[in-house]
Order: structure tokens, then sequence, then C-alpha cells
């Protein structure tokens, strides 16, 4: 029973996205994706959703700017588990035109472990399209996982 | 009621207006810029796409053995603007329509162009210089192409030989 729910729940993700001090670019992006019907990520059973309570996937962007940083870590961990991360565009990873500024902590790595990572700057929407499809996977073999470790 | 029907049927005769990715390739444009290409036969070292990188995604380090160098590029810090393969005088870099880039986290080091590139010798006394690959002899080293081979060192002396053949002439017109 507890298989079948995961199969069919890892066919509708909810999407969460957190910015960690973007500079907008990436956010207008995942924007895109979800609202423009050329795009239109939720055909493929994507929601994005208002609560971080309700997330399966978080999509990051940003630098993780020393403002943000602890109210961003306090939304992450308010995500139930098994959540899958997503870094849009570079700065999640690097800090991209922003590395080593003054306002910029450190790469979010050293907080958040990115799962799955959308390089670009921004990243045009097919490519993370691309990679909510890459999440979703890892987040189906999580869910399997957790729910062999709970029965 | 009229215009609603008047848009419906537009609207029908116009067909899906939702892209088919991912069950079919997107269209890119061809202008687009994806992830950077670096040729290691082109390039020579000359630095210029790691000064003009505004995201320091370009290192150039000497390799270990002392042979040439490693010319590393990160696209996870790469902001895709195109300023390296502006300005590079030979070609080398060049900005492909590529942009299949999403990689697992495991990944994020290894998502990188990663380059050895050899030092040239110099056509008199084998120092090492830059490489010469043809591109480059072919566009800067058409106005001199025996001197463009040579190391520093040689090409001052090949000066300091011209001057002192010319220079006796000069002395014994006006002594
Ligand atoms: S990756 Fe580029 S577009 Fe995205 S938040 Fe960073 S600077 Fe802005
Ligand atoms: S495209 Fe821009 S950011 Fe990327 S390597 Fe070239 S100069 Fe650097
Ligand atoms: S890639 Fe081009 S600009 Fe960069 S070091 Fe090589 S030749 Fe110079």
């Amino acid at each position: 029973m507890l298989q079948l729910l995961c199969k069919l729940a890892s066919r509708s993700p909810w999407i969460y996205r957190i910015n960690a001090g973007s500079c907008n670019g990436c956010d207008v992006e995942m924007a895109t994706t979800a609202l423009i019907p050329r795009y239109d990520v939720e055909r493929l059973g994507c929601k994005y959703c208002g609560s971080p309570r309700h997330a399966d996937v978080v999509l990051i962007s940003g630098p993780l700017t020393l403002r943000v940083r602890d109210k961003v870590l306090r939304v992450y961990n308010e995500i139930p588990h098994p959540k899958v991360t997503v870094a849009v565009g570079v700065c999640p990873v690097s800090g991209g035109c922003f590395r080593d500024g003054y306002s910029v902590g450190a790469d979010i790595d050293h907080y958040i472990p990115l799962d799955v990572i959308v390089p670009g700057c921004p990243p045009r929407p097919q490519a993370i399209m691309e990679g909510i499809l890459k999440a979703v996977e890892v987040w189906r073999a999580r869910l399997e996982e957790s729910v062999c470790c709970h029965s | 009621m009229l215009p609603f029907l008047k848009i419906m049927l537009r609207n029908l005769l116009l067909g899906p207006s939702t892209d088919p990715f991912p069950f079919a390739p997107a269209k890119t444009h061809k202008n687009f810029r994806g992830c950077a290409e670096h040729d290691p036969e082109k390039c020579i070292l000359c630095g210029i796409c790691r000064h003009v990188c505004a995201a320091g995604a370009i290192q150039i380090h000497p390799s270990e053995d002392g042979s040439g160098m490693q010319y590393l590029l990160w696209h996870n810090s790469c902001v895709f603007c195109g300023m390296c393969a502006h300005y590079c005088p030979t070609g080398a870099l060049t900005m492909s329509d590529n942009w299949h880039l999403a990689h697992s986290g495991a990944e994020m080091f290894s998502n990188c162009i990663s380059d050895f590139i050899p030092f040239g010798a110099c056509a008199q006394c084998g120092a090492k210089i830059q490489p010469r690959p043809q591109t480059i002899i072919d566009t800067l080293g058409a106005r001199s192409p025996d001197r463009f081979l040579l190391c520093p060192q040689c090409k001052r002396q090949g000066i300091v030989q011209n001057v002192a053949q010319a220079r006796p002439t000069r002395r014994q017109e006006n002594p």
C-alpha cells in the first residue's frame, strides 16, 4: 500500500522556491516555467506551493547573503523529509558573479546539501524543467527508501 | 458572444502553444549562449579570457611537471556572458548552444573544462614559450613569421645583432 502510495506521490511533486538573495533573474525564470503556457511545468504534475511544510522539491536561487542566511535555514528546516534540493542558477553553487562579495556568506552547500544543480545565469526554463525532472527521480528513490526503512 | 467565438476559433486553428519539451527536443535560438567550449589545440595561454571573466570561472595553473599549463573553466561559476569568447584572439573559446547542463550535486566540481596545454619551444634555443598554434601564426605572426617563433631572449639577441651590424657602417660614414 505504501509502495503504491509513493509511486503515485512521485507523479506530483510539490515545489517550493526559496530566494536566498537572488538578483531575481532566476526567480523570474522559475515563475515562467509555471505560469507561461509555453513551458507549463504543471502538466508534469508539479505544483508550486506557498508553504514550506507542503513542499517536496525545493528550488533555491541566489548566493545566500548574510542577511537572509538564518531565515533561509529556518524555512529549509521546516520542509518535511525526504526533501530534494535543486540549485537554480550558478549563484547557489559558486556565488557566480557575486562570489567574494561583502554580503555573500558562503557557498550554500556548506549549509544545505544540493542534490541537483541547474547552472546558468539564469538557466532557461527548459533547463529548469530538466532539473526538476531529475529531482523528481531522486525524490522517488528517497521516498521508496524511507518507506522500506519504516515498514 | 461573437468576439469570444472568434478568439476560440483562432486558438483552435493555431494549435497548442505549449512547447512539447521534455517529450520532444526544445527549440534553441541560433544565437543562444550556452556552455563555453575550449579547443586546446588553438589556445595560446594568453590569459585574456581569465582576465575578462567577471565570474572568475577560468583558472590557468602551471602543471605539476612544468611542461605546460592546466586550463580550467568551471561551468558552475560561468554566467554565460560570452566575454571570453569575444576577446579570445585565436577563437579557442566559443559559446555553444548547449544548455543541457543539469547535473547531480555529486558532479558539482567535475562539471568543468579541464585541458592540459603544453608549452611551445623557441625555434632557436628550445626554451619554453607560449604555444604557437597555426591559427595565431597565420594572424598575429604574419608580420614577421621568423621572429614570432622565438623566445624573448632570442628576439632581443637578434635585435642587438642587427644593430651591431648597422652601427659600424654608420661610424665609417661620420668619423
Ligand atoms: S544565477 Fe544569475 S540570474 Fe540567477 S540569481 Fe544568480 S546572478 Fe541572478
Ligand atoms: S562566458 Fe563569461 S563568465 Fe563564462 S567563462 Fe566566459 S567570461 Fe567567464
Ligand atoms: S582560451 Fe583564448 S583567451 Fe583564453 S588563454 Fe587560450 S587563447 Fe587566450
